[in-house]
Formats: structure tokens, C-alpha cells, sequence
């Protein structure tokens, strides 16, 4: 065993930027171990070319309405088909939503080892190793995977993506084993449009017990709009429903790790902090100096967030247009 | 039916957690508060709702040492009616798959129409859980659901994804993992802390299970604090002169806009 297989995502007819980061990844551990990387494409199989130029030998397809929408049976009896095609030892893929299900029952299936949201990999280790947050981000783990294949899901935002090359890629169609599918996506419900989730935007603008209630969040949504950014929340303004859960960051709501994170009246307790301790820019507002995200924000303004951020809002609108 | 709920014990979210430099691979628990892990309260709660209505026994399963059994009194308390404990070090020293593969083979023999776990570990911070045990018992699963309805023979699901949700029909049995959308955990009264103590907590051992000692696929080799954020530049003043500050920051040091 010792291919490299690349599970690609796509979405409306682009390849997901996690599959670039993952095609990153795979061909650093291509060209030091001298090994070719495939890649197995589900969806939107027009793309099959795009996505070897990404410098994979091998693309796999599959054809058929049972790949239409991500499904956890079968798409983990065409990634294990993949798998043994291509003998992988290393199976990557980003660290998405279907990418956390599938990477999960997958480690099953092959009865390997499964390391998931890596940030880090050991290129050169063998067998590879990686690290990945524990403890929501409080702490770092290097990980050692003895079993065999290794299932490997990279955090967003983390990895170098892949560029195109000129190189062309065999598309070779597969025809997996029909899986026996007892859960069936009946309704896939889209958010909103132009709503980003946390976990997929490059800014978050997020609100705390600071903003007071639910009507608070109206400027912190207006800032958000005008960076095309994510609302966030802390569990305080979760907790007393100023806001639904999915917008939440901490340790029991979604780790992030956007470019920038507009802290606004929150303290900035352990749990929260977890959650976005790694993005690359924090800003604080807070009326509070000694509020601990104050000395952890690149970037801490002092006084009444109802104040500040509109006015942030008016200055980003100027030096944006 | 009989509902079956995983159960873990974790570190309180609010814990500062730190590296123990004799044994690199784990964390020092001193002053460290252990509480059952917050995403499995929603699963005990959604597993005692459905027994409620339909009937039927609740049973809770926990790997982890000795000392977890305060988390396994935590559901017994809320309303499960008895649990399993596979201490073995070769169940709690190992990795997610096996654990799952562990679960499964003590979960097989108590033939349950639905089995409930959390979405998460806060500790391990995996997920993968629910969908392990689904396929070492050849049995759909349904993730990070923050929904669901149980009927005789399927639910129906919403799953969370990017944004975005799923609705899942499912057969039943069927492995869930559940998130916080799905209710409000219940408080166990005094009462029901003292009966949790009377309530069977049956001691598993691997070779119950038939299973032989198996080395992790994947194990920790050292954990680290991650790099501390350094404090950046304070203002303070009126609200005008230092959104411009900040704004000037953006585009002149952070370089983002």
C-alpha cells in the first residue's frame, strides 16, 4: 500500500478550496516519496480535468444519480473502491462538513487510522505523522499513525493549495459496488443567500453578552456585511437566545480560524478563546480594558461597541469603495 | 425499544488545560474539573424524551477509567436506567476507530433501535464517533443532527453542514450524534443524584466483549501549548478616531483590505 488518494468536494461547479488545499498537500508527499497521487471526484465530473491538473496521475469518477448529493454509504463504498484501485496508504481530504463524516466512516470501512482537522503534516516521517488541536485548540498534539491506510482530514485555511500544472491526468471511471443506502437525504436546505457559515468565511464578525440582546446584533451584522464576513457568537449570547447556535465559536460551537476575527463585547472566556485563538487577526472592542481578550486582540479598541462599530462600518465603506 | 447512549468523561470547558511534562502524552488533572461531556447531555436528554413516549430502556455505555464514573452518575441521575463500563487501559489508552469498533461489540448484544452519542468530543475535539459504530455494526448513521423524530421503524433527521442543513430519513437502528439545537438537557434533582447511586454500573472488560488487545492505530506522541498570543496595540478615545485607527491598522499592518 502506498498510493496517495486526494477525496475531492465540489460546489456549484467549482472545485472546493479544500480540495486544492488537500491536492497541496498530496503533492508534497508525492514528490518526497516518489509516489503518484489520485484523486476521486463524486460530484460535478465535467471538472475531472481541471482537478488533475492539479498534478494528480489518476482522477476516479462515478457516474450515477446515488452520487447526486453527499450521502454517507455510498459515497464511503466509492472512496473504499478508490482506495483499492490506487492502493492508498494516505487518503486526504479538507476538513469540511462531508469531509468529516466521510473520512470518519471511511477509517472504519478500511480499518485504518484517522486523523482528523490536521494542521500540521511531517512530510518526511514514516510512517507519516501529523499534528492536530485537542482540547478545542487549548492544545497541540502530534500524532503518530501506525494503522494502515491513514485517513487524513486537513483544517481549511491551513494548507498551501495546490496551483494548476500542465500536466494531464488519466480519468478512469469506476463502478463501485452498489451500496445497500437506509439514510436518505430527502431536502437539502441551503443557508440563506450571501449568509456565510463561520466555518467557510475568511472574516467573522462576532457578538457577545456586550451587545445586550438580539436587537444587538443589527450593527454587528451591518459590519459583517460591508467585509462580506460571517456573524459569529459567543456561548453567553447563544445561551440566552439572542441568537441560534450555529453562529456560535468555543469550545462547545465551532472551532474557526478565519484571516480576521471582530471580537465585539466579548471577554473572551477560555472556552471562546479556544474556538478562535488561531486566526490569523483578532480585533477586540470592549468596553472593558481588562477583559482578557484585550491582550490577546492584535488590535484591542476601548470603549462602547455601539459606538465604535458603526462608525468602523462608515471608515470601511469609505477605504472599500 | 431500547436506546443505547455513548458517554465520555472530559475536561470542563472552562478548564485550563495543560501539557504534564512526565508524561507528555497526557494533561495535568489537578485542579482540573472532570464533568461528562456537554454534547452527550443532549444526547441522554433526546434518548430519555423518546424512551418517555415510546417506551423502553435507556442504557448509557462509557469507556474511560475508574474515575469517569462520575460522569457515567451524571446520566443515571438525568434518567438513564443503567450503565456499562469498559475500563480496560486497551479501551481507554486507544485511538477513535478502535474505540468505536470496542463500542460496537458492546452494543451488538443489547440489539438497540437507536443509538445516541454527541457530536463531538471536546477533549479529543473528534466527531467521528457515530459514524465508526454505524459501520462496525453495518448500520446507518446520521451526524451533528440538531433535530430529529423517532417513528416504530425511521426518523427523520436535520443534519448541520456548512451553512447549510440535510433532512435525512433513516431506517432504524440507526446511530445518531447529537448537537446543542436538539434540546434542553434536563437538570438531575437531588433526588435523582442519590437514586443514580442505587442504578446498576456493570463493569465490560474486553474479553467480555470477545475482544483481544489491539495495538491503536493512531496515538499521541507529545502534546504542546500552541504558540501564546502575544498582546497588540490598545486604543482608547473616541469611538471616531479609533475605528479610523483600527481601519488604518487593517490596510497599512494587517494588509487585509
Amino acid at each position: 500500500m502506498t498510493g496517495i488518494l486526494v477525496i475531492a468536494e465540489t460546489r456549484n461547479g467549482t472545485i472546493h478550496k479544500t480540495t486544492r488545499e488537500a491536492a497541496g498537500a498530496a503533492m508534497e508527499l508525492s514528490r518526497r516519496r516518489s509516489v503518484p497521487a489520485a484523486a476521486l471526484l463524486l460530484t460535478e465530473t465535467q471538472l475531472a480535468g481541471e482537478l488533475g491538473a492539479l498534478g494528480f496521475s489518476t482522477v476516479y469518477t462515478v457516474e450515477g444519480e446515488r452520487y447526486g448529493k453527499y450521502n454517507s454509504e455510498s459515497y464511503t463504498a466509492a472512496a473504499a473502491h478508490a482506495a483499492r484501485q490506487c492502493s492508498a496508504n494516505i487518503i486526504l481530504m479538507g476538513a469540511t462538513g462531508m469531509g468529516r463524516d466521510l473520512t470518519a466512516r471511511l477509517a472504519a470501512r478500511l480499518n485504518g487510522a484517522l486523523a482528523s482537522d490536521v494542521i500540521r503534516i511531517h512530510y518526511d516521517s514514516d510512517p507519516v505523522s501529523v499534528v492536530r488541536p485537542v482540547y478545542s485548540g487549548k492544545l497541540l498534539a502530534e500524532v503518530e499513525l501506525p494503522g494502515s491506510p491513514r485517513i487524513i482530514s486537513l483544517r481549511p485555511n491551513v494548507f498551501e493549495p495546490a496551483s494548476p500544472s500542465g500536466q494531464q491526468a488519466q480519468v478512469v471511471r469506476l463502478d463501485p459496488d452498489t451500496a445497500s443506502i437506509r439514510a436518505q437525504v430527502k431536502q437539502a436546505i441551503q443557508a440563506a443567500q450571501g449568509v456565510l457559515d463561520v466555518t467557510e468565511a475568511d472574516i467573522i464578525v462576532s457578538g457577545g453578552r456586550g451587545v445586550g440582546g438580539p436587537e444587538g446584533f443589527g450593527v454587528i451584522r451591518d459590519l459583517a456585511q460591508v467585509l462580506n464576513a460571517a456573524v459569529g457568537a459567543s456561548r453567553a449570547a447563544v445561551d440566552s437566545d439572542w441568537i441560534p447556535y450555529k453562529h456560535q465559536v468555543g469550545q462547545t460551537g465551532k472551532v474557526v480560524s478565519p484571516v480576521l476575527y471582530i471580537a465585539c463585547g466579548i471577554s473572551g472566556a477560555i472556552q471562546h478563546f479556544a474556538g478562535m485563538g488561531s486566526s490569523r487577526f483578532i480585533i477586540a472592542v470592549n468596553k472593558d480594558p481588562d477583559a482578557p481578550i484585550m491582550n490577546k486582540a492584535d488590535f484591542a479598541i476601548v470603549g462602547d461597541l455601539f459606538k465604535v462599530v458603526p462608525v468602523l462600518k462608515e471608515e470601511l465603506i469609505k477605504i472599500l469603495n | 425499544m431500547t436506546i443505547v447512549v455513548i458517554l465520555k468523561q472530559v475536561p470542563d470547558t472552562e478548564a485550563v488545560v495543560r501539557p504534564d511534562p512526565s508524561r507528555p502524552q497526557g494533561i495535568l488533572t489537578e485542579d482540573v474539573k472532570f464533568i461528562l461531556n456537554p454534547y452527550d447531555e443532549f444526547a441522554v436528554e433526546e434518548a430519555l424524551s423518546i424512551a418517555e413516549s415510546t417506551g423502553g430502556e435507556v442504557v448509557g455505555i462509557c469507556i474511560g477509567p475508574a474515575e469517569a464514573e462520575s460522569a457515567v452518575l451524571t446520566a443515571l441521575a438525568m434518567g438513564v436506567d443503567r450503565a456499562m463500563m469498559i475500563t480496560d487501559p486497551g479501551a481507554v489508552e486507544t485511538d477513535i476507530v478502535t474505540k468505536g469498533r470496542i463500542l460496537a461489540e458492546a452494543i451488538k448484544p443489547l440489539n438497540p433501535s437507536l443509538v445516541l452519542c454527541g457530536r463531538e468530543w471536546i477533549d479529543t475535539q473528534e466527531d467521528a464517533l457515530a459514524a465508526v459504530i454505524a459501520e462496525y455494526l453495518d448500520l446507518p448513521h446520521v451526524g451533528n443532527v440538531g433535530k430529529l423524530s423517532v417513528e416504530s421503524s425511521k426518523l427523520t433527521a436535520v443534519r448541520e453542514m456548512d451553512g447549510g442543513s440535510l433532512e435525512i430519513e433513516s431506517t432504524l437502528p440507526a446511530i445518531v450524534s447529537c448537537s446543542k439545537d436538539l434540546n434542553e438537557p434536563r437538570y438531575p434533582t437531588l433526588i435523582k443524584i442519590k437514586r443514580a447511586k442505587t442504578k446498576e454500573i456493570k463493569s465490560v472488560t474486553l474479553s467480555d466483549l470477545n475482544l483481544a488487545f489491539e495495538p491503536p492505530r493512531s496515538r499521541v506522541k507529545i502534546l504542546s501549548s500552541p504558540p501564546a498570543r502575544q498582546a497588540g496595540r490598545v486604543v482608547k478615545g473616541e469611538p471616531d478616531a479609533t475605528a479610523r485607527d483600527a481601519v488604518a491598522w487593517l490596510s497599512d499592518e494587517a494588509k487585509i483590505i
